[in-house]
C-alpha cells in the first residue's frame, strides 16, 4: 500500500510574517497523493491551497516560510534536500501550472526557447553534441506541442505567447510543464482564466495525459463541479486547514462538513434548476492569531458552544475525514 | 517588425530634424548684433572684405532664403567656413569628432556595465545593505555636478597619487607612428599592435569616462532596480522557478531581459546627458573633442561652428532615439511599431 | 503631510533646504566678508584648520584674496534664484501648455506635441549653451535659455493626467452643467493633476541648478565678479596643485544643496502618492 504513496505531507505550516502580525496561511496540512491518481483541492482564495503546493515545490516566497512539516516525495523528504537537488527535482519529477498562461509564459521569449530550456534543464537523454543537441530538442519540443493538440507545432515555437490564442496558450504551458515527463503535476487553477468551452478541452487534455504519461494529477481550484468530473479523491481546505477529505463522490453526494455542504449549495446546477443559490454568508476568518476554536464558526449555521475549542480531524466513514466535531457517521458506513 | 514599419517611422523623422533645424537657425538669427562685426572683432579688414564675408553668409539674402540655403548646405555637409581656423567648418568639426566619440561611447559602455549589473543585484538584495549603498550611490550620481567631480578625481588620482595623466587623449611622444585607421585611439593603437600607446590611451581615458557617464550609471542603476523588482514578482518567474531552471537562468534570461525594456528607453534619453556633458568633462580634462572646440568657439565668437555643432549634436540624439525605439521593439515583441 | 514628516531622512533634507534658502536672504548678515573684497595679502589663504588658515577667513580665501565662505553664502543666492525662477516659469508654461494640448486635443494638442517632440531633440545643456553663446551672459538670459527647454517637461506630465483627468465623470458632469473650457481646466483638472507637477517641479529644481553651475562653470553663466558657484569652481582649477579648498567648497555647496532637494523630493513623491514607494 505504501508504494503506492507518491507525495506525503505531514503536518505542514506555512507562515508568513507580516507588520501586523505571523500569518499561517497553511497550519497542518496533511496531504496525501497516490500514484497515476488525480487529487482535487477545494477551497476560496486564502484557504491555503496554493501555498501548500508551493511549500511542496519549494517556491515560498519571503516573507514567507516553511515553519513545520515533512514533504515525503517519493521517499524523500524535500525539505531536508539540498537547494540545488531541489532545483533540479522541480519540472523533472514534480512539474507545476499557473492560472494564467499570459503571465506564467515569459513576453520577452519565444515559445521554442521557454520549452527548450526545460529541455536542456532535465533532459539527461539529449545527444551531446550541438548540432544533434538542437535536433533533439527540436524533434522533443514538435512532439510535445503536437501532444497537447497545436497544429505546425514546428514553425510556431518561433512565436511569442502573446501571438498565440488563451486556450492555445494554456495548452503550451501544459506542454512545457510535462516536457520532462514528471510523476507529479500540480495545476494550480488551470481554467480558470479561460472560456467555458475551452475549460473542459483543457480538463479533458490534462486527463488525457495523465492516463498517457501515467502520472498524478494535484488539481487546485475553486470549482466542486471541476473536481467531480476530474478527480478520484478531493480535499476541501478552509483558512489554512483542511476540512474535509475522501473519495470524490461520496464527498459530494453526502458532504459531512457544514463548509462542504455550503459549497456545494452555492453551485448553479442544471440538474437543481430552480432552487436558489445559496452562497455561504460571512467571511474568512484574519489569519492572525486565531482564536482556539472551530475556524469556520462564524459562518457555520450548526455552531454551537461545543465548537469553541480546537477541532481535529474526525473519521468520517472509508477513507473519509472531516474536521467537525458533529459528524454523524451512519451506522452502514462505518468502518 | 516589417520593413515598411521601420520606414515609416524612419520618414516620421523628418518633421522633428527639420523643427530642429529651424530652431537652430532661429537661434543664430536672432543673435543680436552684426553677426559680420562680431566674426570681425578686432581685426582690420577692407570693406570689400566685409561685403564678401556678408555674401559668404548669405546675409544680403531675405531671411526664409537663408534657411533654406543653410538646410540645403547642412544637408550636404557644408557649414561654412570657420574664420577662426581658416578651414571649412565641417572639415574642423569632422577632425574632433572622433575623440568625442570615443570619450561618449566608453562612458556610455562603463554606464550600462556598471549600472546594469549593479541593478540586478540592489533588486535581488533587496533591503540588504549592498541595495543601501547602491540607493545612496545613486543620489549622490545625478546630484553630483560632473565639473567638480572631475576636479576632485583629478587632484586625487593625477595629483597627489600621481597615477594618471591629467589632460589630453594620449602622450604626444607615445602617439607618434601611429596609423589613424579608425582616429579612434583605443582601437588604432590594437590595430597597430602598440600595445604601450594603448595603455596609455586607457590611462588618459579612463578619468573623464568615468565622469561623463556617472549620472547615467546612477539612473540608469535606479531604473534597472525598479524594473527588475518588478519583473521579480511575475508569474513567469515563478513559473520558471518551477521548471527547475537554475537561477542564473532565471536572472539573466527570464527577469533582465524584460527588465532591460525599459531601461533601453531611458539609457536613450540620458545619452543626451552625454553629449552635453561633453562640452564640460572635455574642457575639465582637456580632452580634444568636439565639446572642447564648441566651448572655445563660443569666446572666439566663431558662430558657424557652434551653429554647426549643436545642429550635429541634435541630429545624433535624435538618430539615437531612433535606434532606441527600434531596440525597445526587437527587446519586447509585443509592442508593434 | 504626516507621511512626509515620518520619513526622517526626507524631513532632515527639506530643512538643509530651507536653511540654505535662508542662507541665500540674509547673506549679507550671515557673511564674515566682503564677498567682493579682494586682499592680495590673504592671496590662496587657506582654510582656517589648516596650517596659515585664521578664522577671519573659515574656508580660506581664494585667488584674489576674497573670503571664500562668504563667496559661497552670496553664490547660493544665484543658484537658488535661478533655479526657482526657471521652475517657476517652465512649470506655469508647461501647466498652460500641457493643460491646453490634453484638454482641447485637436490641432492645438498637435501642434503642442510637435514642438515638444522638436525640443526634446536637442540634449539639453547643448541647447542651453547654444543659446548663452548666441544671447550672450547674464542672470536673464540664463533663465530663459534653461526655461525655454524646461518647460517641456511639466507639459508633458500634465498632458498626460489631463488626457486620463477629462474623461473622470466629475469633469464630464461639469461639462455637462455648462462650465466653460477655461473654468474646467482650471478649477476641475488643475488642483487634481498638482502634486505630480509639484513632485517633478521639486526634481527638475536640482537638476536646473547644476545646469546653471555647469553654464557658469564654462563662463558662460552669471559674469564675474559675482559670486556663482560653478564660476568659484572654474576659478580654482588654476590651483589644483596646492590650493584644493578654491574649487572644492563651493562645488560641495552644490552637491549638499542639489543632493538635499532630490532627498526631499523623493520624500514628496513617496508621501503624495504611496504606488511609487517599493
Amino acid at each position: 500500500m505504501s508504494d503506492d504513496i507518491l507525495l506525503e505531507v505531514r503536518g505542514l505550516r506555512t507562515v508568513f510574517d507580516t507588520r501586523s502580525g505571523q500569518v499561517c496561511a497553511v497550519d497542518g496540512v496533511d496531504v496525501t497523493v497516490t500514484r497515476g491518481e488525480c487529487l482535487g483541492i477545494v477551497g476560496e482564495s486564502g484557504s491555503g491551497k496554493s501555498v501548500t503546493f508551493a511549500s511542496v515545490m519549494g517556491l515560498v516566497r519571503s516573507p514567507g516560510r516553511i515553519e513545520a512539516g515533512e514533504i515525503v516525495f517519493d521517499g524523500t523528504d524535500l525539505r531536508k534536500l539540498s537547494p540545488r537537488k531541489m532545483q533540479a527535482l522541480r519540472g523533472r519529477d514534480i512539474a507545476m501550472t499557473m492560472q494564467d498562461a499570459l503571465t506564467a509564459l515569459n513576453p520577452a521569449l519565444t515559445v521554442g526557447e521557454q520549452l527548450a530550456e526545460m529541455l536542456e534543464a532535465h533532459d539527461d537523454d539529449l545527444p551531446r553534441r550541438r548540432g544533434a543537441r538542437r535536433a533533439a530538442i527540436q524533434a522533443r519540443s514538435v512532439e510535445m506541442l503536437t501532444l497537447v493538440g497545436i497544429p505546425s507545432a514546428g514553425d510556431r515555437l518561433r512565436q511569442y505567447p502573446h501571438e498565440f490564442s488563451g486556450g492555445m496558450r494554456q495548452r503550451i504551458m501544459i506542454a512545457i510543464a510535462l516536457a520532462s515527463k514528471p510523476r507529479l503535476l500540480i495545476a494550480d487553477e488551470p481554467t480558470t482564466a479561460l472560456d467555458v468551452t475551452i475549460q473542459a478541452q483543457v480538463l479533458e487534455l490534462i486527463s488525457k495525459l495523465r492516463a498517457e504519461l501515467g502520472m498524478s494529477v494535484v488539481l487546485i481550484t475553486h470549482d466542486l463541479g471541476v473536481v467531480a468530473e476530474h478527480c478520484d479523491r478531493v480535499m476541501v481546505m478552509y483558512a489554512g486547514q483542511v476540512v474535509e477529505e475522501g473519495p470524490t463522490a461520496r464527498v459530494i453526494r453526502d458532504p459531512r462538513h457544514p463548509y462542504t455542504r455550503g459549497l456545494l449549495a452555492s453551485i448553479p446546477r442544471p440538474a437543481l434548476r430552480g432552487q436558489p443559490i445559496r452562497p455561504i454568508d460571512g467571511q474568512v476568518p484574519d489569519l492572525v492569531d486565531l482564536p482556539p476554536q472551530c475556524r469556520f464558526l462564524d459562518r457555520c449555521p450548526e455552531a454551537g458552544e461545543a465548537c469553541r475549542h480546537l477541532i481535529d480531524m474526525h473519521p468520517a466513514g472509508p477513507a473519509r475525514r472531516a474536521r467537525c466535531i458533529r459528524i454523524a457517521v451512519p451506522e452502514t458506513e462505518k468502518a | 517588425m516589417t520593413f515598411t514599419r521601420f520606414l515609416e517611422r524612419l520618414l516620421q523623422l523628418i518633421p522633428v530634424l527639420l523643427g530642429v533645424s529651424v530652431i537652430v537657425f532661429v537661434m543664430m538669427a536672432l543673435t543680436p548684433g552684426d553677426p559680420v562685426q562680431i566674426m570681425i572683432g578686432d581685426q582690420i579688414v577692407t570693406p570689400e572684405q566685409e561685403a564678401q564675408m556678408r555674401r559668404d553668409l548669405g546675409l544680403d539674402r531675405p531671411v526664409v532664403e537663408r534657411f533654406f540655403v543653410f538646410l540645403g548646405n547642412a544637408l550636404q555637409f557644408d557649414f561654412g567656413q570657420s574664420f577662426y581656423h581658416r578651414r571649412p567648418v565641417a572639415e574642423v568639426i569632422l577632425e574632433r569628432l572622433p575623440a568625442t566619440i570615443e570619450l561618449t561611447v566608453v562612458a556610455m559602455l562603463i554606464a550600462l556595465f556598471t549600472a546594469i549589473p549593479l541593478g540586478v543585484l540592489a533588486a535581488v538584495r533587496k533591503n540588504s545593505i549592498f541595495d543601501r549603498i547602491a540607493t545612496v550611490g545613486g543620489l549622490l550620481g545625478v546630484s553630483l555636478p560632473g565639473f567638480w567631480f572631475g576636479i576632485l578625481l583629478l587632484m586625487l588620482f593625477a595629483v597627489h597619487l600621481n597615477l594618471l595623466p591629467v589632460a589630453g587623449r594620449i602622450n604626444y611622444g607615445i602617439s607618434q607612428g601611429i596609423t589613424p585607421y579608425t582616429h579612434f585611439l583605443l582601437i588604432d593603437t590594437l590595430l597597430n599592435g602598440r600595445f604601450d600607446a594603448f595603455r596609455n590611451a586607457l590611462a588618459h581615458i579612463i578619468l573623464p569616462a568615468i565622469t561623463l557617464g556617472l549620472p547615467m550609471t546612477a539612473i540608469l542603476m535606479r531604473v534597472t532596480r525598479t524594473a527588475m523588482l518588478e519583473v521579480l514578482r511575475a508569474d513567469y518567474v515563478t513559473f520558471a522557478q518551477a521548471k527547475g531552471l537554475s537561477r542564473q537562468r532565471i536572472l539573466w534570461r527570464h527577469a533582465l531581459k524584460n527588465a532591460l525594456i525599459p531601461t533601453v528607453s531611458v539609457a536613450a534619453i540620458e545619452t543626451g546627458s552625454l553629449l552635453g556633458g561633453n562640452m564640460i568633462i572635455e574642457t575639465v580634462f582637456g580632452w580634444p573633442g568636439l565639446g572642447r572646440l564648441v566651448v572655445e568657439s563660443i569666446f572666439v565668437r566663431n558662430y558657424p561652428l557652434v551653429q554647426a555643432a549643436v545642429l550635429l549634436y541634435a541630429v545624433i540624439y535624435v538618430m539615437l532615439n531612433f535606434f532606441a525605439d527600434i531596440l525597445y521593439t526587437i527587446l519586447n515583441p509585443r509592442v508593434k511599431l | 503631510m504626516a507621511a512626509f514628516v515620518e520619513n526622517r531622512l526626507a524631513f532632515g533634507s527639506a530643512i538643509v533646504v530651507v536653511l540654505f534658502v535662508l542662507m541665500a536672504i540674509f547673506a549679507p548678515w550671515i557673511a564674515p566678508n566682503d564677498p567682493y573684497a579682494t586682499n592680495l595679502f590673504f592671496r590662496l589663504q587657506p582654510p582656517v584648520w589648516m596650517e596659515g588658515g585664521e578664522w577671519a577667513y573659515p574656508l580660506g580665501a581664494d585667488a584674489l584674496g576674497r573670503c571664500i565662505l562668504s563667496r559661497i553664502i552670496y553664490g547660493a543666492r544665484i543658484s537658488i534664484f535661478i533655479g526657482a525662477a526657471v521652475i517657476l516659469v517652465a512649470t506655469t508654461i508647461g501647466i498652460l501648455a500641457g493643460l491646453a494640448a490634453g484638454y482641447l486635443r485637436g490641432w492645438v494638442d498637435v501642434v503642442i506635441s510637435r514642438l515638444v517632440d522638436i525640443l526634446l531633440g536637442f540634449p539639453y545643456l547643448i541647447f542651453a549653451i547654444g543659446l548663452m553663446a548666441m544671447m550672450g551672459p547674464g542672470l536673464g538670459n540664463i533663465i530663459l535659455a534653461l526655461a525655454y527647454k524646461e518647460w517641456v517637461i511639466p507639459c508633458r506630465v500634465v498632458r498626460g493626467e489631463t488626457l486620463v483627468t477629462r474623461e473622470l465623470e466629475y469633469v464630464e458632469a461639469a461639462r455637462a452643467l455648462g462650465a466653460s473650457g477655461r473654468h474646467i481646466m482650471l478649477r476641475e483638472i488643475l488642483p487634481n493633476i498638482l502634486s505630480p507637477v509639484i513632485v517633478v517641479a521639486t526634481i527638475r529644481m536640482a537638476h536646473v541648478i547644476i545646469l546653471e553651475a555647469s553654464l557658469s562653470f564654462l563662463g558662460l553663466g552669471v559674469q564675474p565678479p559675482t559670486a556663482s558657484w560653478g564660476a568659484m569652481v572654474a576659478d580654482g582649477r588654476a590651483f589644483i596643485l596646492e590650493s584644493w579648498w578654491v574649487s572644492t567648497f563651493p562645488g560641495l555647496a552644490i552637491l549638499l544643496l542639489v543632493l538635499a532637494i532630490n532627498v526631499a523630493s523623493q520624500g514628496l513623491r513617496d508621501a503624495f502618492d504611496p504606488r511609487f514607494t517599493e
